[in-house]
């Protein structure tokens, strides 16, 4: 039992996609631009070469921010979609009918569709490969260059991330919508 | 373990059958489509990691030069995920996107898989697939279609020089040159020039060495022409972004263009293409003028700094003077000095690690260097280190002395004055020679003696360096080309033998000692048994020289007086034991390997770095985990921050401001500039810039699948308001020629660069059909690139071409 959660320093990133890779090999994602469980948002640039607005440029790594009010939960009508003991919004594949209500009720646009088995699919912070086999760090977490990523359980305490969330400002996407995202990005 | 049934089919059974055992004599190459239907089914497979057992071994990435640390998962056989290894200093707990990619090099179904020799016209790329043996003696005796090494040297009275061995960069790169060496060649061409040769030579003539820099405890980092968050991904640099944005370090981006890098830095100085060293020579006025300079490290440490300090005044290279040429503002370029200073020693000007761009290079880069010492953040924490190298012991090649091999195939010039470059190719011949020098000065016949055939290892110079039309001509003048590789590649194309080197995650390579702040031994350990038919390279040669060694030693008895003379003294047995080419590789590399370990650390630090896939003395005691992204590797008191006490290894032990010998060569002994380097381009062209990227490592990686997925092909930038000027809208087919050639790229109209210049990837572009998913995929920069050679070492200058661009 634990309510995972990921904090992101997002400045670091550069937008090199190892973490897009590695979840794709680690947990089997399709190929293809459009199927991933992970992404890194931009900004665009602003402004007239040479007068660029460097600040305007920004990335942001994105995915499933695990929601403990999650939207995409709440109109599954078979609930395939459904929240596991550790606090990860998961998806049922085998109960999943297509219906595609969560893709668009998921205001992070978290979502797609798996064409093998014709379901939907998303982040689930490798719970069926690395967290199944007791690891304590998800794909895109230890594989990134920069280190933007910290995974962990933020109900203890004692976790690196509760320390973190303590000592660090940080601010959730869309918090207005009041979903309670479990993804954290460090400011 | 999770895999789709058709990857599984194709490793275990039916459709590997298919492909190899359909592989008959005329079908490899010549059948390529039905090949290509196999290959288009297979690009579309997954790995996906399972909770059942699994082997791990500890490996190094090959996917692009740095080496990273890798732990490779096993289940039944294969390879499903590749994590970094926490436990190297240097890679620091990291895989890029090409890193975690390396497994679908691994399972590329375009591999090369067999032995082939040529059947078709040269360049055609048509094969038959052989064995090994047939191979190696196609390589000694020839076939219809090419002569053998026994023909031509037979023919060449044993001048072992009339063949030309070529790499490219990589850890067996050693074991190829140990057959080169025994060989008895004296040509030997490799990435040098087309690499970073202008850099390390730069700055090895003026500080001793190339260093490396602290940038984990910079407080001050100006990186220009430097595109480190883009340009092959690199662990030395990962550090830097993780502190800038005002976070510990300021960052300068110096670049024409807006690079990632830019978007991670404080501050961005747009720069016209190939006027650094205006910039550098304007932070050092800045500096002397302004009294920032670290005078009492330059009273102990330079050598020549009243004649350089004299050459930076009476030239004027004023902040002013130099934002004419640079187009960056000199109230910018007097803050980056200041601040530089006020930062210093804890300073950086990043010393760069690519290709050359302008033909200034080298005295760009000896400006910066010396820039660096004006403010003495060399050889200490938060500058420009040196580090310390752990020693490894010994692994005894073979030289034998050929009496009638040609010294190398340079040329001095029939008359030359003091003061002007000796040789025809460049002012100063680098080890690794001048490959565009050699190149054309081959096909103009300005050979001094026949080279008839090339050894080409994991080198691709047809897509590798300017003006290919060229490239393609040499390849086929060549009688003789054997290439080792994995993947067809478009300078396989041309080769009589191909040769199928396994992937790095099928071998064990050659351990290797890695310097720096945080030292340490490293090895790549073989992670599976080779696929297919393919070998690693120490295997190769093996086999290769079994072949060759005893027939080419009969050539060498009949032309070779001092062999002769040797033979009636010590008998034919002795002397041959001294020509005998198989001796290198007649070793396993892991024995090889844990000779050089153990002999040095013991057995049990051989064991060791078998095991974890690194080693250095107490890493039990100091390697410890701090966090979940956190290592320590070494305590802080134990990191060689400073290890030359202020002594550099140049000649006087100084920082070298006036080189008078290279002023005998017709070089500037002091950086200096010239009106000659002044950015310029014609009213209705574009300067064409190149560069590299974050998902691919120039053409070695053109044909990963999940890469590709990433990129699936290069895109010209051009500045949103020409493009619209010109009505070319984003994906639009553009024709870019110069005055070498031409190719077609899509358009991405973009305000990340200047009006007058365009930009695209390198890598793209491949000719080769074999390769089912690089095949003519994006534009190709060396079609267009002109051959321009920088006049020191002889490097291809990458950025002094203007295009035209046409929508097609």
């Amino acid at each position: 039992m634990a309510r995972y959660g990921m904090a992101l320093d997002y400045k670091n990133c550069i937008n090199c996609k190892a973490c897009e890779t590695a979840c794709k090999e680690e947990n089997g994602i399709l190929r293809g631009a459009d199927k991933h469980r992970i992404w890194v948002g931009i900004t665009e640039l602003k402004g007239q070469y040479p007068f660029l607005d460097i600040v305007s440029n920004t990335f942001y790594p994105s995915q499933c921010q695990h929601c403990d009010d999650a939207p995409c939960e709440d109109v599954c009508p078979t609930t395939a979609t459904y929240t596991d003991e550790n606090g990860v919004v998961r998806v049922d594949s085998d109960k999943c009918i297509l219906c595609s209500y969560c893709i668009e009720a998921c205001p992070y646009d978290a979502r797609y569709v798996d064409d093998r088995t014709m379901t939907v699919d998303k982040c689930n912070f490798c719970a069926e490969t690395r967290i199944a086999r007791g690891e304590t760090t998800t794909a895109c977490q230890n594989t990134c260059p920069t280190k933007v990523r910290l995974f962990g359980d933020l109900d203890d305490p004692n976790s690196e991330i509760s320390e973190v969330l303590r000592t660090r400002e940080h601010f959730s996407l869309k918090s207005h919508l009041g979903t309670n995202p479990k993804l954290f990005y460090l400011t | 373990m999770e895999i789709e049934i058709s990857r599984r089919k194709f490793l275990q059974g039916t459709v590997a059958l298919s492909i190899i055992g359909g592989a008959t004599a005329s079908s490899l190459f010549a059948n390529g489509h039905s090949t290509q239907k196999v290959t288009g089914k297979l690009t579309n497979l997954n790995t996906k990691t399972s909770t059942t057992n699994s082997n791990s071994v500890a490996t190094l990435c090959e996917m692009c030069v740095n080496k990273c640390a890798a732990i490779a998962r096993v289940e039944d056989g294969m390879i499903t995920k590749l994590d970094p290894n926490p436990m190297f200093p240097k890679s620091k707990n990291m895989l890029c996107a090409r890193g975690n990619a390396g497994i679908q090099a691994l399972y590329d179904p375009d591999r090369l898989k067999k032995p082939m020799i040529r059947i078709g016209k040269k360049g055609e790329g048509k094969f038959k697939a052989v064995t090994w043996d047939e191979a190696y003696e196609a390589i000694l005796n020839g076939t219809k279609d090419f002569p053998g090494l026994a023909k031509i040297l037979e023919e060449e009275e044993d001048n072992r020089s009339s063949m030309l061995f070529c790499a490219g960069e990589g850890m067996a790169e050693h074991t190829f040159k140990q057959f080169y060496g025994a060989f008895g060649s004296t040509n030997w061409l490799n990435h040098g020039s087309i690499c970073l040769q202008t850099v390390t030579s730069g700055y090895g003539v003026t500080l001793g060495a190339y260093p490396q820099a602290d940038l984990d405890n910079a407080e001050y980092i100006v990186m220009a022409g430097a595109n480190r968050a883009e340009a092959i991904v690199t662990p030395d640099t990962m550090t830097a972004f993780k502190r800038t944005k005002g976070r510990g370090a300021k960052l300068i981006c110096v670049d024409p263009r807006f690079t990632n890098t830019a978007a991670k830095a404080d501050k961005w100085l747009a720069i016209n293409p190939g006027t650094d060293l205006a910039f550098v020579l304007a932070l050092s006025y800045v500096t002397i003028t302004e009294d920032l300079q670290n005078q009492e490290y330059i009273d102990t440490n330079f050598n020549g700094y009243e004649e350089y300090k004299n050459n930076i005044l009476s030239n004027e290279y004023t902040p002013q003077w130099a934002e004419k040429i640079t187009g960056i503002k000199a109230s910018d370029i007097y803050k980056v000095a200041r601040e530089f200073a006020a930062a210093a020693p804890k300073a950086v000007y990043y010393p760069g690690r690519r290709s050359t761009f302008a033909k200034n290079d080298f005295q760009l880069r000896r400006a910066m260097a010396i820039f660096q010492g004006l403010h003495g953040a060399i050889d200490c924490k938060g500058g420009l280190i040196f580090g310390s190298k752990l020693k490894l012991g010994k692994h005894e090649g073979l030289e034998p002395l050929y009496a009638q091999a040609e010294a190398r195939a340079i040329k001095k010039k029939a008359k030359y004055e003091k003061g002007e470059t000796p040789y025809d190719d460049c002012a100063i011949i680098p080890g690794g020679g001048s490959w565009l020098s050699f190149r054309n000065r081959y096909l103009e016949d300005k050979m001094p003696y026949k080279v008839r055939g090339m050894f080409c290892y994991k080198h691709n110079p047809m897509m590798n360096m300017p003006n290919n039309k060229k490239t393609a001509e040499m390849l086929k003048k060549m009688e003789l080309v054997v290439c080792i590789d994995t993947m067809p590649s478009d300078t396989v194309m041309y080769a009589d033998v191909v040769l199928p080197e396994c992937t790095y995650l099928e071998r064990t390579d050659p351990v290797k000692t890695f310097g720096g702040v945080e030292p340490s031994i490293a090895q790549r350990n073989k992670v599976i048994d080779p696929l297919y038919e393919t070998k690693p390279v120490i295997d190769i040669m093996r086999g290769l020289t079994n072949k060759i060694s005893k027939p080419l030693f009969e050539i060498t008895k009949k032309y070779d007086e001092d062999v002769q003379e040797a033979i009636t003294e010590d008998g034919l047995e002795n002397t041959y034991a001294e020509f005998d080419i198989t001796l290198p590789f007649k070793q396993s590399q892991e024995e090889i390997n844990h000779h050089m370990v153990a002999s040095v650390y013991g057995e049990e630090a051989a064991k060791e770095l078998h095991h974890n896939g690194v080693f250095y003395p107490n890493i039990k005691k100091y390697y410890k985990q701090l966090g979940a992204n956190e290592f320590q590797y070494y305590p802080e008191k134990k990191k060689s921050y400073r290890v030359r006490d202020g002594k550099l290894k140049t000649s006087s032990g100084k920082v070298e401001c006036n080189i008078k010998s290279l002023a005998k060569k017709g070089i500037d002994s002091m950086p200096k500039w010239r009106d000659e380097y002044n950015f310029n381009v014609p009213k209705g062209k574009f300067k064409l810039l190149t560069g590299r990227h974050a998902q691919f490592t120039q053409s070695g990686t053109s044909n990963n699948a999940m890469l590709r997925d990433l990129l699936p092909e290069n895109y010209i930038w051009i500045n949103k308001r020409i493009a619209a000027q010109k009505s070319i809208k984003f994906g639009d087919m553009i024709e870019v020629s110069s005055n070498v050639g031409s190719t077609r790229i899509k358009a991405y109209p973009t305000e990340k660069i200047a009006p007058n210049q365009v930009f695209f990837i390198h890598g793209f572009g491949e000719e080769s059909h074999e390769l089912g998913l690089a095949y003519r995929s994006g534009g190709n920069d060396n079609a267009v690139i002109e051959d321009v050679v920088e006049p020191v070492y002889g490097a291809a200058a990458m950025h002094e071409t203007n295009v035209e661009i046409r929508k097609v």
